[in-house]
C-alpha cells in the first residue's frame, strides 16, 4: 500500500491534504476537509488565464527591493486612452502617466500603496490579526469629490469554511461564505446591499476541482451566471473557457482561451465571441527583465491595441 | 442659533432634515461621522504613502536612506 502523507501538521495547504485524500483509496475524511479558497478567487484560473492586462502603448515598470519586505516601484505608460463617447467609434486620447508605488510585504502584514501624477491614490492593505481573521481595506481616493472608493472586508477562516464581512462607503454591505462539502466540491453563497442604489443581491457559487481540471459557477441576483471551465492538459499547458450570461439584459459573452507557462515565458491567448481576440506575452529575458507584449484586436468596434513593455525586478 | 443649524443642514444635502431646530442623536451622529470620513479620507490619502515608506525603512535589515532615491 503506497504511503499516506501524515496528517499531522495543521496547516496542511489544500493541494497536499487533496492528494493525501486521493491516495486513501476512496475514503474521504468528512471531519478534514480542506479550507476552500476566498469566494472572490472561485473563478481565478479562469480569470487568470483569460483575463490578462492587456494594455495600450508603452509601459514601463522597476521595482526597487531595498530589503526582504520593502520595496518601490516606478511605473511608467505612454498611450492611447478610451474616452467613453455615446457614438459607437472609440475615442482615444494620448495620454502619459507615472506611478510611485511603495510595497511593504511582511506575512502578517501587506500594504501597497500607489500614487499617480494626477493625485489618483490606490492603496491595499491585508492585516493577519490572528490566524484565522484578516482584515483588508481597499481604497481609490482622488481629488475630485464623490469619486472616492473604499472598502474594508474582515474574513474569517475556519477549518473547511470561509467567511467575509464587506463594508463599503455609499453604504455597501456584503458578506460570503464558502464551505468545503467533499475534498473536490466547494459551495458558498453571497448577500449584498446597496444602500446608495437602494439595491440587494443575492448569489450562489459552486466550484469543483481536481488535480487536472477546475469547473466554476455562479449566479447572482442581479442577473448575472458566470460559468467557467479549466482543463490542465500538461504541466505547461491550461486550456480555459468561460461563459457569462445575464438573465436580465439577455447578454451573454463566452470565450475560449489557453495559457502556456514555460521556462522563459507566459503566453496567454483567448478568443471571444464578441468578435475580440487576446494575446498576452511575458517573456524573461534575463533574471528580473521581462519583456511583455499585448494585442487586442475587436473585430466588431475596429478597434486595435497593442502594447508592449519591459518589467524590472 | 437658526443659522447656524440652516448651514449644517444645507451642507448634508437636507437628507432627512424636517427644518425645524432640533438635532436628533442620529443625525449628530451621522454628521460627525461625515466629518469624521472626510478627514480620515484627507489624511489616508496624503499620509498612505510615507506611511508605508516609514514603516519600510524601520524594518529589518534598515536600509539606508540613500537607497530610497538612487535607482541602483
Amino acid at each position: 500500500m503506497a504511503g499516506l502523507v501524515h496528517p499531522a501538521t495543521t496547516t496542511i495547504p489544500a493541494e497536499a491534504s487533496k492528494t493525501a485524500h486521493t491516495k486513501a483509496e476512496e475514503k474521504t475524511d468528512y471531519m478534514n476537509l480542506p479550507c476552500p479558497i476566498p469566494f472572490e478567487e472561485l473563478q481565478r484560473e479562469a480569470l487568470m488565464s483569460l483575463k490578462p492586462e492587456t494594455f495600450e502603448g508603452l509601459r514601463f515598470d522597476f521595482t526597487k527591493g531595498l530589503n526582504q519586505k520593502f520595496s518601490l516601484s516606478h511605473s511608467a505608460s505612454m498611450g492611447p486612452t478610451e474616452i467613453p463617447s455615446q457614438s459607437a467609434e472609440t475615442i482615444k486620447i494620448p495620454t502619459a502617466h507615472y506611478e510611485f508605488g511603495a510595497n511593504f510585504i511582511d506575512p502578517n502584514l501587506m500594504l501597497i500603496g500607489r500614487v499617480l501624477t494626477d493625485g489618483r491614490l490606490n492603496a491595499r492593505v491585508k492585516w493577519d490579526l490572528t490566524d484565522n481573521l484578516t482584515v483588508k481595506a481597499n481604497a481609490q481616493l482622488t481629488n475630485e469629490p464623490h469619486m472616492s472608493h473604499g472598502m474594508f472586508n474582515f474574513d474569517y477562516k475556519g477549518k473547511d469554511y470561509r467567511s467575509q464581512f464587506q463594508m463599503g462607503n455609499g453604504a455597501l454591505f456584503g458578506a460570503s461564505y464558502i464551505q468545503s462539502v467533499t475534498p473536490h466540491l466547494f459551495l458558498g453563497g453571497e448577500v449584498f446591499w446597496a444602500g446608495q442604489h437602494r439595491k440587494s443581491g443575492l448569489g450562489y457559487a459552486a466550484r469543483y476541482e481536481t488535480d487536472k481540471m477546475v469547473a466554476a459557477g455562479q449566479v447572482a441576483s442581479t442577473g448575472m451566471v458566470a460559468l467557467s471551465y479549466v482543463q490542465k492538459v500538461s504541466e505547461k499547458v491550461s486550456l480555459a473557457s468561460d461563459f457569462m450570461y445575464n438573465y436580465i439584459t439577455k447578454d451573454v459573452t463566452s470565450s475560449a482561451g489557453y495559457d502556456y507557462i514555460l521556462r522563459q515565458c507566459r503566453l496567454r491567448g483567448k478568443i471571444d465571441s464578441n468578435g475580440c481576440t487576446t494575446a498576452y506575452l511575458e517573456e524573461r529575458l534575463n533574471m528580473g527583465l521581462n519583456f511583455i507584449l499585448s494585442a487586442e484586436i475587436d473585430h466588431r468596434k475596429k478597434d486595435y491595441k497593442f502594447g508592449f513593455g519591459l518589467t524590472v525586478g | 442659533m437658526a443659522s447656524r443649524v440652516s448651514l449644517k443642514t444645507k451642507g448634508k444635502g437636507g437628507k432627512g432634515s424636517k427644518g425645524s431646530d432640533e438635532k436628533s442623536a442620529a443625525q449628530c451622529l451621522k454628521e460627525w461621522s461625515t466629518w469624521a470620513m472626510k478627514k480620515a479620507k484627507v489624511a489616508t490619502h496624503y499620509g498612505f504613502i510615507p506611511l508605508v515608506i516609514i514603516i519600510g525603512m524601520n524594518s529589518e535589515p534598515k536600509p539606508q536612506l540613500y537607497q530610497l532615491l538612487s535607482p541602483v
